[in-house]
């Protein structure tokens, strides 16, 4: 069918695209580090305090072509990294793919259970918001969303860790990958998510119920559930799945913060030793892995969005309907 | 004449009759403004000094003499918070001005001129969309060095992105309405439907999300220096004193406190950009 | 049909003293009426008449905001005392609706079949099989030829007067009492329209339906329902049997309306002379559109939205263009101003030709050649003063001194009949019919020859529309300016133009002196358009039944 081989067309447009945005994050990521500050890896490397001899340095001025002219050195870093090369630590002498790979799962884990948070806690809000009656609160509970996106994630930690930690002792920040520290560094990490979410998902359930489609559905003598799921929730909940694609940049520079203040190992603590260590080649990797996680999942989002929606599944057809009726009815003119 | 959308709810509030606005915007106006007092005349309001403490009252917990207590070192935590309020405020500040002039020229230029200019600015716009935030401030403070300065230099850029795109939506939805095409039509030139429809169209959409960014940033640097990219002790970034007051739990006001202030100036801020957003 | 008020049929909805309130504002007040099993009811009015309300309040679908007084009793019960509770097994077993646009009234992530097994849950039918069945046997009823793909399809896959067959066929399945029928065919092109209320009017009588019509439309009333109520601010204004009120209105506010609903008085506005001149013309003509097409790519294939055009028009005169969505009436408009480019033929105004000038040349040809929108509602910048909307033009012109353009715009604004003390308001504090008045004073401030006038009252109320109308006829006599008048609506054209080309697909159909196309029309298609329009209809039927004579209903000159 021909709005199939238009999709793939989509397709394999969209992944040029994301190829191109990924490679060209690497490079502003390589000109910020780079070129900013001006040969900061030189400069890190020949200043005393750090403790390199001459025998360590000329190998790794040889590696990254530090002697030679920036777009060079850009060039030699970035066919190293279509390939999955990610380069040698300075510090640690160590690959970098190596401590970024041992140090992801942590991650990975906070990541995943933060955003199921997110969405647990969004879409019970954002349910509460529709079905609760106006004297529960659901004036209150609407505001909700907005106030806690004045809550930055590292406040929240704070407090969890006060009043949960300290006052009740239901976890140890000593033992920071226990399940009871993950699941609260998880809320701490949500909370922010879950209320750009929720906030979404409550605008679009309002927008939904003052569709005309919704009131007509209602003169069908629809029940109150079956309004909301099938002519409400479905509709306002397709946008979800672009937001939670936007909330992976939430989550992955959050978890920065988030571990720090938890005690957890990860990326996070990875990038914030690199920063104060000054390993720039592991800065350079985790942000540019970071940003390419990015380009992908919003990749697979937007691949995976119009198969979702019947709009824009079939969306060539809905220019032209499958067969409109004729304007001059025969027999009318016929007459 | 759609019979069936509903009138909209017509909500009661406590609204100030003459201007129409709500009870909370002009408390959160109010607070902003005393949040801003604070950073412009610290004396004015913190009465005690805010680098040296008397240690004989350390950790004290809030009373009328000290509101938010004492810290480790005796200092007055109210003072160390008004005191602290002007690197906050104006690294926000600066923040903000970087992003709504950088972000929202290229949103223009990429919204108004159209063809490749709008291709590469578009894709310059998704590369700074796709570097997280926070890491990306992160990363360009680590190269600029570890102060405040570049800290709000570094949360600007950051929100570069979010700046160009909505204006390139608005400078898009202006450019394409039907009163830019009548102007044309009465003989407007491209610099005056840019200036005299375009812009002023766009202007109220950019004002209340430079005013949200403005909390963002608040968050965003508060932060960076809570991770100690900005100015070391005994500056008294509000980011630093939560930091800081983490580090004894037994006096959580320390921690309290701080966040407290952060929180209401932010959620005050965001209040105010909802309703100009209305 | 015949006499069919003086049958005593039983009251099955009966409104008492009806009152509605939004927030201290009343909306609706003190309404009263009753439709008669079997019958059709129809509540005419403009935007704010209420009529909207009344039907929200039959159907039981007010927001909770709503205050209301008075009775809407059905079956013994009173409507307005029901919880949600117990009104929901009333809706769409007892009583049905029909929404105004189709496009928007389907859940466009649901298939139609989802929608109708909600409706066919209604009859109580024993299994999904059972209620498939009943589907496609009612998608069939409501002339839609392929149910089994019909009932596949999602919303956006469908035509709009498919859609709303669908949704007629929803609202009949579950066998309700009363349809309500909200401006059921507003959104859509007149022959079209035709089609469904056509379609309405065979249910009713096959499945014995009441119907509550609602419309703006005082025609389309008089020719659809037995008795009718005018409504005009929230109050009724008349009640009775549509015959009776549409042949003598008792109130004022009928009367006015019927003076001002375009089929009923073609000759309001030229005089007889000017309509026996209508053809001739006199030296040279000052448009020339000859043979310009104009093809646009969607990807898939090419739309040809103007295909070898040709006409002229003289100065000082009116031509329309008119036909249905797609006739490609407003891309022509376009292209005589310069604002697209045709791909063959040409166009000269006043000797001169539109395409392949600079910039700067089109910038002085555009001087004499102004354009009005069809939506006052986009077409003014928002954030602007009408002050500076109308001085605009004199600005980019650089024309006369300060005050000569403050004198200009005060000139213009009393040409159209405003006050002076609204050039200090923005848009948002005119209405619509201000609105336009402001557009085209906008349009006149430069003093051109001819106004481009494109759909320039179809956003607007009838009597708000007869206004512009009688002002727009008062400037041309004034200016001597030359109008191309575009448009859907073949009654509004009949009464403004001079002569007409019917476009249907981007073809021209048929062009010529007005009053000859509209009594004698050479091809089906014209024919087909002027059969759609509800008066004519009306006065068809009218003068079919004893002592209606078609004459008394169509005033002439």
């Amino acid at each position: 069918m021909n709005h199939r081989s238009n999709y793939i067309g989509y397709a394999i447009a969209r992944l040029a695209q994301s190829i191109v945005v990924i490679a060209l994050a690497y490079t502003f990521t390589f000109l910020i580090i780079n070129v900013l500050p001006g040969d900061p890896i030189t400069n890190m490397l020949l200043d005393p305090e750090n403790g390199f001899s001459p025998a360590d340095i000329e190998p790794i001025i040889a590696y990254y072509g530090l002697d030679k002219p920036v777009l060079e050195q850009l060039w030699i870093a970035l066919s190293r990294f279509v390939v999955g090369d990610l380069g040698i630590s300075l510090r640690s002498n160590l690959p970098v793919s190596g401590l970024v790979l041992s140090a992801l799962p942590s991650t990975l884990v906070l990541a995943l259970s933060a955003l199921a948070v997110a969405l647990v806690v969004a879409f019970l809000l954002a349910f509460a918001s529709q079905n609760l009656p106006p004297r529960y609160g659901q004036g209150l509970l609407r505001l909700l969303p907005a106030a806690s996106l004045s809550v930055p994630a590292f406040i929240i930690g704070i407090f969890l860790i006060q009043i949960f930690a300290f006052q009740f002792g239901l976890f140890r920040i000593t033992s920071p990958n226990s399940f009871a520290a993950t699941a609260f560094a998880a809320i701490a990490l949500g909370i922010p998510v879950s209320a750009q979410i929720a906030e979404v998902l409550i605008a679009n359930l309002d927008h939904e119920a003052r569709q005309e489609y919704f009131s007509v559905a209602r003169s069908r003598g629809l029940s109150r559930f079956e309004l909301f799921a099938h002519h409400q929730f479905r509709p306002s909940s397709l946008p979800v799945v672009t937001m939670i694609a936007l909330a992976i940049g939430e989550l992955l520079g959050g978890s920065l913060i988030t571990e720090s203040i938890f005690g957890r190992t990860g990326i996070g603590s990875l990038v914030q030793g690199a920063v104060s260590s000054q390993d720039y080649p592991v800065i350079q990797a985790v942000v540019s892995l970071a940003a390419a996680v990015f380009v992908i999942v919003n990749l697979i989002a937007d691949l995976v969005y119009p198969l979702l929606d019947p709009r824009l599944r079939t969306r060539n057809r809905g220019r032209e309907p499958l067969a409109d009726e004729p304007l001059v009815d025969t027999e009318a003119v016929a007459k | 004449m759609t019979l069936l959308i509903p009138t909209p709810v017509t909500r009661r509030r406590t609204r100030f009759a003459a201007w129409d606005v709500p009870l909370a915007v002009i408390l959160s106006f109010l607070f902003v403004t005393l949040v801003i007092a604070w950073s412009l005349f610290p004396s004015l309001f913190a009465g005690y000094d805010p680098y040296f403490g008397d240690t004989s009252r350390k950790l004290l917990p809030p009373s009328g003499e000290f509101w938010f207590g004492t810290d480790h070192l005796g200092r007055d935590v109210f003072s160390r918070v008004v005191h602290g309020s002007w690197s906050s405020v104006t690294s926000a500040a600066i923040a903000v001005c970087i992003g709504l002039v950088v972000g929202g020229f290229l949103g223009l230029v990429s919204g108004f001129v159209a063809g490749w200019t709008d291709v590469i600015v578009a894709r310059f716009i998704d590369v700074l969309l796709a570097i997280p935030n926070f890491l990306l401030a992160v990363v360009i403070v680590s190269s600029f060095g570890f102060q405040t300065i570049n800290v709000a230099i570094a949360t600007g850029i950051a929100s570069v992105a979010i700046f160009a795109r909505v204006m390139r939506a608005e400078t898009l939805k202006a450019s394409t309405s039907v009163f830019v095409e009548a102007s044309g039509l009465l003989g407007g030139s491209r610099w005056h439907i840019l200036l005299r429809h375009i812009l002023p169209n766009a202007y109220r959409s950019i004002l209340a999300l430079a005013v949200l960014q403005f909390g963002s940033c608040i968050l965003i640097i508060a932060g960076l220096a809570f991770l100690g990219y900005g100015d070391p002790p005994p500056a008294a970034d509000w980011g630093v004193l939560v930091s800081n007051g983490k580090d004894y739990p037994s006096s959580p006001w320390l921690v309290f406190a701080p966040s407290l202030v952060i929180v209401a100036t932010v959620l005050a801020i965001n209040r105010i950009s909802r309703w100009l957003r209305r | 049909m015949n006499m069919p008020y003086t049958i005593d049929l039983p009251d099955l909805l009966h409104v008492e003293g009806l009152s509605v309130s939004y927030g201290g504002e009343t909306v609706v007040q003190n309404a009263s009426f009753a439709l008669k099993k079997g019958q059709a009811l129809a509540l005419i009015g403009e935007s704010g008449s209420g009529k909207s309300t009344i039907a929200k309040a039959v159907l039981g679908l007010l927001p909770e905001t709503a205050r209301t007084a008075g009775r809407i009793s059905f079956k013994d019960r009173n409507l307005l005392e029901l919880s949600d509770r117990v009104f929901r097994p009333l809706r769409g077993r007892s009583i049905g609706f029909v929404p105004q646009d189709p496009q928007n009234a389907l859940n466009p992530v649901r298939t139609i079949g989802a929608h109708a097994h909600e409706s066919a849950r209604l009859l109580d039918l024993s299994g999904r099989t059972a209620e498939r069945t009943a589907i496609f046997e009612t998608l069939e009823l409501v002339g839609l030829s392929e149910p089994e793909r019909i009932y596949r399809s999602y919303p956006h896959e469908l035509s709009g007067g498919m859609l709303q067959r669908v949704l007629i066929g929803l609202a009949v399945l579950p066998r309700p009492e009363v349809i309500v029928a909200d401006e059921p065919t507003s959104a859509l092109d007149v022959t079209i329209q035709k089609r469904i209320l056509d379609l309405l009017s065979r249910l009713r009588s096959s499945l014995d339906l009441s119907l509550l019509l609602i419309t703006h439309d005082l025609a389309l009333a008089a020719e659809r329902a037995d008795s009718v109520v005018v409504l005009k601010g929230g109050e009724v204004q008349e009640t009775g049997p549509s015959s009776r009120v549409f042949l003598k209105p008792s109130s004022d506010y009928t009367r006015k309306l019927q003076n001002d609903v375009p089929s009923l008085n073609p000759f309001r506005f030229r005089t007889a002379e000017r309509r026996a001149n209508a053809g001739e013309g006199t030296g040279d003509p000052f448009i020339r559109v000859q043979s310009v097409s104009r093809i646009f790519d969607t990807g898939d294939r090419q739309v040809r939205a103007v295909d070898d055009v040709s006409f002229s028009l003289q100065s000082g005169r009116t031509h329309a263009l008119v036909g249905e969505s797609g006739s490609g009436k407003t891309t022509l408009a376009r292209l005589l101003l310069g604002l697209d480019t045709p791909d063959s033929g040409a166009i000269t105004v006043n000797g001169q030709r539109v395409h392949g000038r600079s910039t700067s040349a089109l910038r002085d040809l555009r001087r004499d050649l102004q354009l009005v929108y069809q939506n006052p509602f986009t077409s003014l910048d928002p954030t602007w003063k009408v002050k500076s909307i109308v001085r605009e033009p004199l600005d980019r012109y650089a024309i006369g001194s300060r005050q000569e353009r403050d004198e200009r715009v005060h000139e213009a604004i009393s040409a159209v009949g405003l006050s002076e003390d609204l050039l200090r308001r923005r848009p948002a504090a005119l209405s619509g019919g201000q609105r336009q008045r402001v557009a085209i004073a906008r349009a006149l401030t430069l003093r051109p020859k001819m106004l481009v006038l494109d759909e320039p009252t179809s956003a607007l109320d009838v009597t708000v529309q007869a206004g512009i109308v009688e002002a727009l006829f008062a400037l041309q006599e004034r200016f001597g300016l030359t109008y191309l008048f575009v448009s859907h609506d073949l009654s509004l054209v009949r009464q403004v133009a001079d002569t007409v080309s019917v476009l249907r697909h981007g073809r021209l159909i048929e062009q010529g002196p007005v009053d000859q196309i509209f009594e004698n029309p050479a091809e089906p298609y014209t024919r087909l358009l002027l059969e759609s329009i509800p008066a004519a209809n009306a006065a068809q039927s009218a003068a079919a039944q004893p002592g209606y004579a078609r004459l008394s209903l169509v005033k002439t000159a």
